[in-house]
């Protein structure tokens, strides 16, 4: 039953509905690499692949309907997780930023770039106009998971959340990656 | 005196050609004093020393669309519509660290420097809740100013912020925890009453 219930997510996942692997010379598939380069990771492979299904299955379902009304037009989330993996910079921030800004030059640009040396976080957001919405890419890195989200706004959901910009990438990689049935 | 009119037409070329090359030259710097936009990238290298960096750019689209998309029936969308509207860009550059001594005045300098030219005035007497020392700038375009910078500083931390757009301190203020602007705790100067 589990098994029949992964494969059915996965069949959604791979048909693009949910799209959860990454896609090359998209910015989201630019960054999933530099995060594997630069930090020396992987991120994960097929069974997680199923699991991140069934969560991006649920917060799609949940975003169309659900309580969280910002979110409630998205239409295509991408997700790439790292999980118990290290994150501990050999370069430093700065070095990995102006990667990622080398990486997502052509088409991106940064909104909002947040780094902890303490906590050994760093937040980023680029955007992107893709006519009548807006893609927004969310790179979260944390000293043991990492997270890259992507997702499709509306103008209006978009402003809305530029309204509070510390909380926008929390606001989207909760809203993408969180599973109701946890 | 075809080569009379030649030699003139050359010369007169010749005068057209320097006069374009003098108002470049002329006009560039002029502009270039005039951008309310400020340059904050030479910050950049405080970043492998700050506990925490915060860097947020809004440009003139998504002020743009922010203006454009809100809606002017909801209060709350319509309050943050009329603080945005005309606004061409929202940039805040902020470095915390955890010892005093981390950046020099040079670093400070950096900042100050582009904004000590007669594009921009210093508002005097403008105080922060907050402990350290806060500059506000304005540039005017005549009677209409077009852009505002913020410098606050304490001995662990630095703030840039940089507003593009018709603003006065008291939209500063409105703005504060909103579009990545900081909480500054800027207090209004008081106006004085007459008697």
């Amino acid at each position: 039953m589990r098994k029949s219930i992964a494969i059915s997510l996965l069949s959604i996942a791979l048909a693009g509905f949910v799209t959860v692997t990454q896609a090359k010379g998209d910015g989201f598939g630019d960054v999933v690499k530099l995060i594997e380069r630069f930090y020396h990771v992987k991120h994960q492979g097929i069974p997680f692949l199923a699991r991140a299904g069934l969560k991006m299955a649920t917060t799609v379902a949940r975003i169309s309907g659900g309580p969280r009304r910002q979110l409630a037009e998205a239409g295509s989330v991408k997700v790439a997780y790292f999980e118990d993996q290290d994150f501990i910079a050999e370069g430093s921030f700065a070095a990995f930023r102006s990667s990622m800004a080398a990486a997502l030059a052509e088409a991106w640009t940064p909104f909002i770039q947040v780094t902890s040396a303490k906590d050994e976080e760093q937040t980023y957001i680029y955007l992107r106009d893709a006519g009548e919405k807006f893609n927004v890419l969310v790179v979260t890195i944390e000293p043991r998971e990492a997270c890259v989200v992507q997702v499709s706004l509306s103008p209006r959901t978009l402003a809305k959340l530029m309204q509070n910009p510390d909380e926008m990438g929390k606001e989207i990689t909760i809203e993408a990656t969180t599973d109701d049935q946890e | 005196m075809r080569s009379l009119s030649q030699t003139h037409l050359k010369s007169a070329s010749l005068t057209l050609a320097l006069l374009v090359v003098l108002v470049v030259l002329g006009a560039t710097p002029t502009a270039m004093a005039q951008n309310p936009r400020i340059q904050t990238s030479q910050l950049d290298a405080l970043a492998a020393k700050a506990s925490q960096t915060v860097d947020v750019n809004i440009d003139e689209g998504l002020m743009q669309l922010a203006a454009k998309v809100l809606s002017s029936k909801d209060p709350d969308e319509a309050k943050v519509k009329s603080l945005v509207n005309g606004l061409k860009g929202i940039y805040v550059k902020s470095f915390e660290f955890e010892t005093e001594g981390q950046y020099s005045q040079a670093d400070l300098e950096s900042i100050r420097s582009q904004l000590h030219n007669a594009a921009w005035n210093r508002i005097v007497n403008v105080t922060s809740k907050k402990e350290g020392s806060v500059e506000v700038y304005l540039m005017k375009s005549g009677t209409q100013v077009s852009g505002l910078a913020l410098l606050a500083t304490d001995p662990k931390e630095i703030t840039v912020v940089n507003i593009v757009g018709p603003v006065d301190l008291e939209k500063l203020t409105e703005l504060e925890g909103n579009f990545g602007v900081p909480e500054l705790g800027i207090e209004l100067p008081k106006t004085k009453r007459k008697n």
